[in-house]
């Protein structure tokens, strides 16, 4: 049997960001993912590259981290990242002794911040609240987390690593008090498979504590919930944040065609971590402290709500579990559990999932003896190597915006199929072939296909059809079909109202067989 | 301006009630108060053979009432229509006959009542594919005849969609019909 050098669980961004820094330095790479990439927190956030002046006055060391990181993917990530910047208002309501509080601990941390007239970021940023009493630009920015993964898990490949979704991870092959390798389940066809390697890394998330649970070694975590809306505008262009004690639905961040207010913070039981559920309640707190960022979120379309779950790890330091510990959390399960070829890697930020993976990968290599450096800070992700478009036409463009050089790998003048996001027929050729697209979903994260204001109301059917076809299997056309339309209900329902509810009503007469 | 009758949604229901009324009230001027397209054309062609007056781009958006009674409707042009009796035909929530907002459902032209339930989040059902319970809200009605505040709008007739429970258009197109003075 094969032996890699490691085995990551977890498609997330910080397992994709490991397994290209482990291939990048010639380690033998296998990543094992039970759903899809991006399946789980990593695309389900805000899409925001901080700064760190969020985190300025109450955990510097983050907000360093997140600064330095924030630099780095802005030239690495380029075609992830835009370059928007940030604003963090203080309203009637908040306190200037705040802001002047917050700018000094900026510049402490080392992040540009800088306090300018109200007036002047009314007209940088005219969607902002207009009573606002102060104004700090700080370089905050918006980043596609689906596009962040995809980009390192193709880069990964690209350099030699394996790369395996709906594969389960059911136990560990475990001698003595050293793991071997896992066991998991070929999801596609209910086969349980044996992998080895010198060292596996845990890299699952709010779902590490059951795969350490299965290794026999404990990590203390709480999973806590937070809840987002998305709208169907881009009502702001710049991040807005508020300048006070940071607390719920105080960011709004633009993404593409659309923005997003969050987010909330509710301790969940881990049952709940599957099938997460937005409250009314929740969605009212979104709504009333969204539209004191930028007031015209109120008569603004929602598109739908979606929650994730932060990593929170309990510190090992205090017994009762109770304090959270901030920041990365680097476990060598060696020297803190005597269980020996395992590691942990979480807690930390999407701003900062390459340090996370460098500091991973730097152990892993430590462990190996191997003097290998990292430069996943130096080489530009695929898609973001800075050359222009080789089409001209939208779909081309967008194609161009999403996938970066990559673009010049799709067929010329291809037919758009859905025309929020301008996804071409041959953008879907592509990520099937490409990107490892199985289903409706996985090529709604690798595309943003029916991401945009209609939902996938118009295109559903042709891009069902579409897939199924480049798929080799035309049969499949209305399973994907109900799947979208599943997917997206999900999120509309605890926004249907308004509009929302009119297009609820559209998309059942479309879609729902009677 | 005046008709006898005015029916309000050029929609499915409205224009079949408008060739129906037609075709059994043929001396009656019938004018329709639509807001969008029809899916209809057939029915539309035929009303406007039988006599029948459309206003095109017309959304009835106010009512100037009497004592349980409708006088007039106004449009969002600004037209003002006065009728012994109004068909509200003015669908759904896709159609804006019914607007919603987080707290309720509403009918924006008379503020007729309407069944819906009170808890937002049994609006629909988790499965898209199960029948959704908005699908059944709608205006109430007695013999035909739109509810406001539990007392009978005495000229106020309704059909199509707008209707809660479950809906068959045609039949709530004879029985406004049957029911009109």
């Amino acid at each position: 049997m094969k032996e890699y050098d490691v085995i990551i669980i977890g498609g997330g961004v910080t397992g994709a960001g490991v397994a290209r820094d482990c291939a990048m330095r010639g380690l033998s790479t296998l990543l094992l993912e039970r759903g899809d990439i991006a399946d789980g927190a990593s695309g389900r956030n805000h899409g925001l590259l901080h700064s760190g002046a969020r985190y300025a006055v109450n955990d510097p060391e983050g907000a360093r981290e997140c600064i330095v990181e924030n630099r780095i993917l802005r030239h690495i990530a380029s075609g992830c990242v835009e370059q928007t910047e940030g604003l963090f208002i203080t309203l009637p309501e908040d306190s200037l002794e705040y802001q002047a509080q917050f700018v000094g601990k900026c510049r402490a941390a080392g992040i540009d911040a800088k306090a300018i007239d109200p007036k002047e970021a009314l007209r940088m940023e005219p969607s902002v609240n207009p009573s606002l009493i102060g104004a700090v630009v700080v370089p905050d920015a918006s980043v596609d987390p689906f596009r962040l993964v995809s980009a390192n898990i193709l880069d990964a490949r690209l350099h030699g690593a394996e790369i395996l979704t709906r594969h389960s991870v059911e136990g560990f092959i475990k001698e003595g008090v050293t793991i071997m390798g896992v066991k998991a389940r070929d999801l596609s066809t209910g086969e349980l498979k044996q992998f080895r390697a010198h060292y596996t890394i845990n890299a699952a998330g709010i779902w590490g504590a059951g795969i350490a649970a299965m290794a026999g070694v404990r990590i203390g975590m709480l999973p806590a919930k937070g809840s987002l809306l998305v709208f169907g505008h881009r009502v702001n262009n710049m991040v807005i944040n508020r300048c006070r004690k940071p607390s719920n639905a105080d960011i709004l961040v633009p993404g593409d065609v659309v923005c997003v207010i969050g987010t909330t913070s509710d301790k969940v039981p881990f049952e709940e971590c599957d099938n997460m559920k937005v409250t009314p309640e929740e969605v009212k707190l979104l709504l009333e402290e969204g539209s004191k960022l930028a007031p015209g979120l109120a008569s603004t379309r929602i598109l739908r709500a979606y929650a994730g779950v932060r990593p929170l790890v309990a510190d090992d330091s205090d017994p009762s579990g109770r304090s959270v510990s901030r920041g990365i959390v680097l476990l060598d399960h060696a020297k803190r559990d005597g269980i020996y070829g395992l590691v942990s890697i979480t807690g930390g930020k999407l701003t900062t999932y390459r340090l996370m993976a460098e500091m991973t990968t730097d152990l892993i290599c430590e462990k190996m003896s191997k003097n290998v450096r990292c430069t996943t800070a130096l080489e530009p992700l695929p898609g973001s190597k800075g050359v222009r478009p080789s089409g001209q036409g939208l779909g081309s463009l967008a194609a161009f915006h999403r996938h970066g050089e990559d673009e010049s790998k799709m067929d010329k003048d291809s037919e758009v199929l859905c025309e929020c996001e301008n996804v071409t027929r041959a953008e879907i050729a592509y990520a099937v072939r490409e990107l490892g697209v199985k289903d409706m979903n996985d090529l709604r994260r690798r595309t943003r296909i029916g991401m945009g204001t209609c939902q996938g109301g118009f295109c559903m059917k042709k891009v069902a059809a579409a897939l199924s076809e480049e798929l080799g299997d035309g049969s499949k056309a209305e399973e994907f079909e109900m799947q979208y339309a599943r997917e997206r209900w999900k999120g509309m329902r605890p926004v249907m109202w308004g509009e929302t509810l009119r297009e609820a009503e559209y998309m059942r007469k479309m879609h729902a067989k009677k | 301006m005046k008709y006898d009758i005015c029916i309000i949604g050029g929609g499915m229901s409205g224009t079949k009630a408008g060739v129906a009324l037609l075709s059994r009230k043929k001396r009656a001027s019938v004018c329709i108060l639509s807001a969008g397209r029809t899916l209809n054309p057939t029915s539309r062609e035929e009303f406007k053979r039988l006599g029948g007056d459309i206003f095109d781009n017309c959304r009835a958006v106010s009512s100037v009432m009497g004592e349980n009674r409708v006088q007039a409707v106004v449009t969002d042009n600004d037209i003002r229509v006065e009728a012994s009796a109004f068909v509200l035909s003015t669908g759904k929530f896709f159609s804006r006959g019914l607007l919603s907002d987080m707290d309720g459902v509403y009918e924006p032209v008379f503020g007729a009542d309407v069944e819906f339930e009170a808890d937002r989040s049994a609006w629909s059902s988790e499965d898209f594919f199960d029948p959704q319970p908005f699908e059944s809200f709608g205006v109430r009605t007695e013999g035909s005849r739109v509810l406001k505040d539990g007392n009978v709008i005495e000229n106020l007739y309704a059909c199509g969609e707008i209707l809660c429970g479950v809906v068959d258009v045609d039949k709530s197109v004879r029985e406004v019909c049957r029911n009109i003075r």
